[in-house]
């Protein structure tokens, strides 16, 4: 009697541990068109101007605030884009044309921020990355603009700005994540290198 | 007794700051997108599409922005493109947007001369920027308001066949009374090719 009562007890949570492990197996085993790289020799365009971008946002009643988007993303993008194109470099200024298959260029269209009265409520951050990819010849063959957010604790007067930090960084990271996510899945691209791999 | 205020104080200072301000829990309604041709104002070319939809009414406003924005010298402009094509792909680019005051005899863009519509060009106006300036201008320590408006406004994207693109363009406009038409001039350039289709629509 007592073992079945265990038994009861124990079914839902060896299936709760499980299961999981079932299921992410099965579904890492199909292969969509994301999965494989692209064969392009691409060439990720970060100035020194754009890894200094700051964005100033508040006045002087609600109190100003500086986020330093360019210098997260000069961090994120590179590794965030290694996954996507079978060969990826990274330079401070734009090749003349010729020189690579694909330029990546991104730009900084805005960023926005919450602000909260607790220190424990969560403030949101927007960034909006705008992608410009031109081929060889210097023309413009894709845009994209990719909206990432995190959100993080407003913090104290002692964690705000490590928390103003964090939040930078993850939005920052997660629009680079959907950066890569938008270059894999784009028909345009994949059209180019399959041309580039005939 | 001085020492009980000071505890009940701290206390409450703590509580605060636990709890979430009313306006954090916000929601934001997105607005109702259909296709670009169900719009009452709409443009095709080349298997482009687009399809308008201005917000004036200042309840709706308030509904999707939390706040009104016509007052502030805006009208908040829902944009829908889509490209219908079956093998093209295009690249809507927003910072190619212009606007203006559409021409005193009202007519379609499409059809003025050579030489209105040179002019209609010189006359319009950049709007890019117009959502930060928008949400600039509303109160400072509205961020969900302004950050809402951000999120809303139309992006840049690279339409693929069968793809589309949406969102609000905040078109300046007098804070009062009765507003002019507004001429829209949105170019949309081929992947493929160089070739700039240019959907202008009036409303």
């Amino acid at each position: 009697m007592l073992q079945t009562r265990y038994w009861f007890l124990t079914s839902p949570l060896l299936c709760i541990l499980f299961l999981p492990s079932l299921v992410v197996p099965a579904s890492g085993q199909t292969t969509s068109p994301g999965d494989t790289k692209l064969t392009i020799k691409a060439v990720l365009v970060l100035t020194p101007e754009f890894c200094a971008t700051e964005s100033k946002k508040g006045d002087f009643w609600s109190g100003k605030e500086t986020f330093q988007t360019g210098k997260a993303a000069c961090s994120e993008l590179e590794p965030a884009l290694r996954g996507v194109f079978s060969n990826l470099t990274r330079v401070e200024a734009p090749p003349s044309s010729g020189e690579a298959q694909l330029v990546l260029l991104p730009r900084f269209v805005d960023v926005g921020a919450t602000k909260t009265l607790g220190a424990f409520s969560d403030r949101e951050m927007v960034v909006l990355l705008e992608w410009t990819l031109k081929d060889k010849s210097g023309k413009t063959v894709w845009i994209e603009t990719v909206q990432g957010s995190a959100k993080h604790h407003m913090g104290n007067a002692f964690t705000y700005k490590k928390n103003r930090k964090m939040v930078v960084e993850d939005s920052v990271k997660d629009a680079a994540e959907q950066s890569a996510g938008k270059m894999s899945a784009s028909p345009e691209l994949r059209k180019l290198a399959d041309g580039n791999s005939n | 007794m001085p020492r009980t205020n000071l505890v009940g104080i701290v206390c409450t200072l703590i509580a605060l700051s636990l709890v979430q301000p009313a306006y954090a829990g916000e929601k934001f309604p997105e607005y109702p997108v259909h296709a670009a041709g169900d719009y009452a104002v709409t443009a095709e070319k080349e298997g482009l599409t687009i399809g308008l939809q201005p917000v004036e009414d200042l309840r709706e406003q308030k509904t999707y922005f939390h706040t009104e924005l016509t007052p502030k010298g805006f009208v908040p402009v829902f944009v829908v493109i889509q490209n219908g094509s079956s093998g093209h792909s295009f690249l809507f680019d927003k910072t190619g947007i212009t606007y203006g005051e559409s021409g005193s005899g009202g007519n379609a863009p499409d059809a003025h001369s050579k030489a209105g519509e040179a002019t209609a060009v010189a006359s319009l106006a950049a709007l890019s920027f117009v959502g930060a300036v928008v949400a600039a201008k509303l109160m400072a320590n509205a961020t969900e308001v302004q950050q809402d408006i951000l999120k809303k406004e139309v992006q840049s994207k690279t339409l693929s066949p069968g793809g589309s693109v949406h969102g609000f363009l905040y078109v300046p406009v007098q804070k009062k009374g009765p507003r002019e038409k507004i001429h829209l001039r949105v170019p949309i350039s081929r992947a493929d090719t160089d070739e700039t289709i240019v959907l202008d629509v009036v409303f």
